[in-house]
């Protein structure tokens, strides 16, 4: 086997060039016309036994097909002193006289331009899988640095502690958090951040993070001192300085704003439009939330989506906030005056019973108790129609009139990393408190039931479950939750991490012990980030 | 009587290798061979397969030496661990969607 060709292919090609074999490549291998398919399909087969499945090899020379398996093309070549012969599957080369595949650059070159046209033809809608392939420069590097890790299964690279610089743990716990998102660490680790400004990189808070993901994943076990970071952040989020207590959700968004701001310097065609950035930090956290305004006069929808890089879930009982879940009544007897209004209902033969089912299913499900206990009961409580008060009159933009309305919100597009932040502190004008009721997350996460697509097929349609897709697309695995213990005074932040798929680590400060799963979903969470299982191909 | 079991046997061998022929050239002919490995392929790099069975070979080259090792070797090391490392929902994919293209051809 060798990567330089074979003395055959190179008399070959002096001799005929590469033209046969392009021509075998467009017509048998991968064909990108109809009629080369169709003449594929009919003349596809051994000129000596006729199968078509015994690895079928076209002789290069001449029209000959024989196969592989049964030693027709072998026999061809021996008599015809025809060497070389292309596999009309997979489009290498094999010479006979050497009795291997042998491989060519300018034969790859052109099996791979005939392939590119073929898929395009076939119309694949993913150009599929290219390998990584090292470039001249790449291979030098590897060159020069002769040591090579291997990653176990039992490996800590990753692990490290963080020493707490004066109530610092809020950062910590988040550093973690963010450390060991993938997408994140794959980023860092391949040096994907090209900082614009040489002057300002010290001053730069993606720099940063890149040096301290490397540090996190050099294979050192100290403990690593975030000084830089801090000061960073001090100086980008100036609310969070000082050495007082602050909050990790708000140390979170803080860090994903100045993260976000410092990548846009050289992301910038990008920047123009606010909503639409192609910066790493909303290729992965940012989400779409679709809010719909239900105008309760004409029945009206006005939709806006909006972006989002976490979602808060309310945790105390809903009458506590001003917004009060629907009562029945609101949704029964009004005559619809206006059918051709709505314009979202799927005819015009929309009754009033219909829209009644399902909005009752919707609004009180029977046995909810108004207090959620669990991941999905916030969810579904953050997704269900929520009537907006006699007070709080909205202009509907199909009417035109001040109206009463209810408004829900639903998942448009999913994120890659969801974070859910659960409202442990209440701060009111009357009391401030923290609210530890334990509140039960899954270690893998379904979020179907809360997207645009399912909702309003649920809520509005006459068939609320006939197109009810099970997709795998919507699926999330738990990957760190940040947890809080003590009081609203005086309190600690720790992150349960995982690693290596199925182990979890406790990370408190600069001590990292193992953890199991059961430690992790029963624990007080805080904030809870869930990674997407299938990435789709860009 | 033993020749004649022998001649059906023969006969339904000859039937089975024509209607190989026949699905093959009408999957050729449609286009969807070309999808099915384009889907087999993305499905076997996404489960790992790719990755599991490049590791295996690496393995046998640098066994054997990178010179004294042919294709055909390493094909037929690695053919039976290839075999069993395709995982059964791929398998179960791929053999659906090649029902799903059978039924709707109606001239086979």
């Amino acid at each position: 086997m060798s990567l330089s060709g074979c003395p055959h292919v190179a008399a070959f090609k002096k001799s005929k060039g590469t033209k046969p074999f392009r021509i075998i490549q467009a017509f048998f291998v991968s064909c990108s016309s109809v009629e080369n398919v169709k003449r594929k399909a009919r003349a596809g087969s051994c000129h000596v036994c006729q199968q078509c499945n015994q690895r079928l090899h076209a002789c290069l020379t001449c029209v000959f097909f024989g196969c592989y398996t049964m030693g027709h093309i072998q026999d061809h070549a021996r008599s015809t002193k025809h060497n070389l012969a292309v596999d009309m599957t997979h489009g290498t080369v094999f010479c006979v006289p050497c009795g291997d595949y042998v491989y060519d650059s300018e034969f790859e070159q052109i099996s791979q331009e005939e392939r590119l046209n073929c898929s395009k033809f076939h119309g694949s809608s993913v150009q599929g899988f290219s390998a990584w392939e090292a470039t001249g420069y790449e291979i030098e590097l590897l060159r020069r640095n002769p040591t090579r890790k291997k990653v176990s299964g039992s490996s800590t690279i990753g692990l490290r502690g963080l020493i707490n610089l004066g109530n610092t743990c809020f950062m910590n716990c988040i550093v973690q958090a963010l450390t060991h998102t993938p997408l994140l660490r794959d980023f860092f680790l391949s040096d994907k951040h090209h900082c614009e400004n040489e002057r300002s990189r010290d001053n730069c808070l993606v720099c940063e993070m890149t040096r301290v993901f490397q540090e996190f994943y050099s294979g050192i076990r100290s403990v690593h001192i975030p000084y830089r970071l801090l000061h960073l952040v001090w100086t980008h989020a100036r609310h969070l300085a000082g050495y007082e207590q602050q909050d990790a959700h708000e140390f979170f968004i803080a860090a994903l704003d100045v993260l976000h701001r410092h990548c846009k310097g050289h992301n910038g065609a990008s920047g123009n439009n606010p909503n639409h950035c192609n910066c790493i930090i909303d290729q992965i956290f940012t989400g779409g939330l679709q809010s719909d305004v239900t105008c309760q006069a004409c029945k009206g929808i006005s939709t806006t989506v909006d972006p989002f890089w976490d979602i808060s879930l309310d945790l105390g009982p809903s009458s506590s906030s001003n917004s009060a879940p629907l009562p029945v009544p609101i949704i029964v007897p009004t005559p619809l005056p206006d059918f051709s209004l709505d314009s979202n209902s799927s005819g015009s033969s929309t009754s009033s019973s219909s829209l009644h089912n399902g909005d009752s299913g919707l609004m009180s499900p029977p046995g909810f108790d108004d207090v959620p206990h669990s991941l999905d009961d916030c969810l579904r409580r953050f997704t269900r129609p929520e009537y907006l008060g006699s007070s709080a009159k909205i202009k509907c933009s199909v009417c035109q009139n001040y109206q009463e309305s209810t408004k829900q919100l639903t998942m448009k597009t999913l994120p890659l990393v969801a974070c859910f932040h659960l409202k442990r502190f209440e701060h009111s004008s009357r009391f401030r408190k923290k609210i530890s009721t334990f509140i039960s997350f899954p270690h893998e996460l379904d979020m179907t039931p809360y997207m645009s697509t399912h909702r309003r097929a649920n809520g509005l349609s006459h068939h609320p479950r006939s197109n009810r897709t099970t997709t795998s697309d919507n699926q999330y695995s738990l990957f760190a939750v940040v947890n809080h213990h003590g009081s609203l005074e005086a309190g600690h932040y720790t992150c349960y991490v995982r690693q290596h798929q199925d182990q979890w680590f406790k990370c408190d400060d600069a001590l990292i012990t193992k953890a199991s799963v059961h430690d992790v979903l029963q624990s007080e969470g805080y904030l809870l980030f869930y990674h997407k299982r299938i990435l789709e191909y860009e | 009587m033993q020749t004649t079991i022998m001649a059906d046997y023969g006969d339904r061998k000859i039937k089975d290798a024509q209607m190989r022929a026949s699905i093959n050239q009408k999957l050729v002919e449609t286009g969807e061979k070309e999808r099915l490995k384009e889907l087999l392929r993305n499905k076997l790099i996404e489960s790992g397969w790719r990755d599991e069975l490049k590791a295996h070979c690496k393995e046998v080259v640098r066994r054997k030496g990178l010179e004294h090792v042919t294709v055909d070797d390493l094909v037929a090391e690695i053919t039976p661990k290839g075999r069993e490392l395709v995982p059964d929902e791929v398998k179960r994919e791929l053999l659906h969607r090649i029902r799903a293209f059978l039924a709707q051809q109606s001239n086979i």
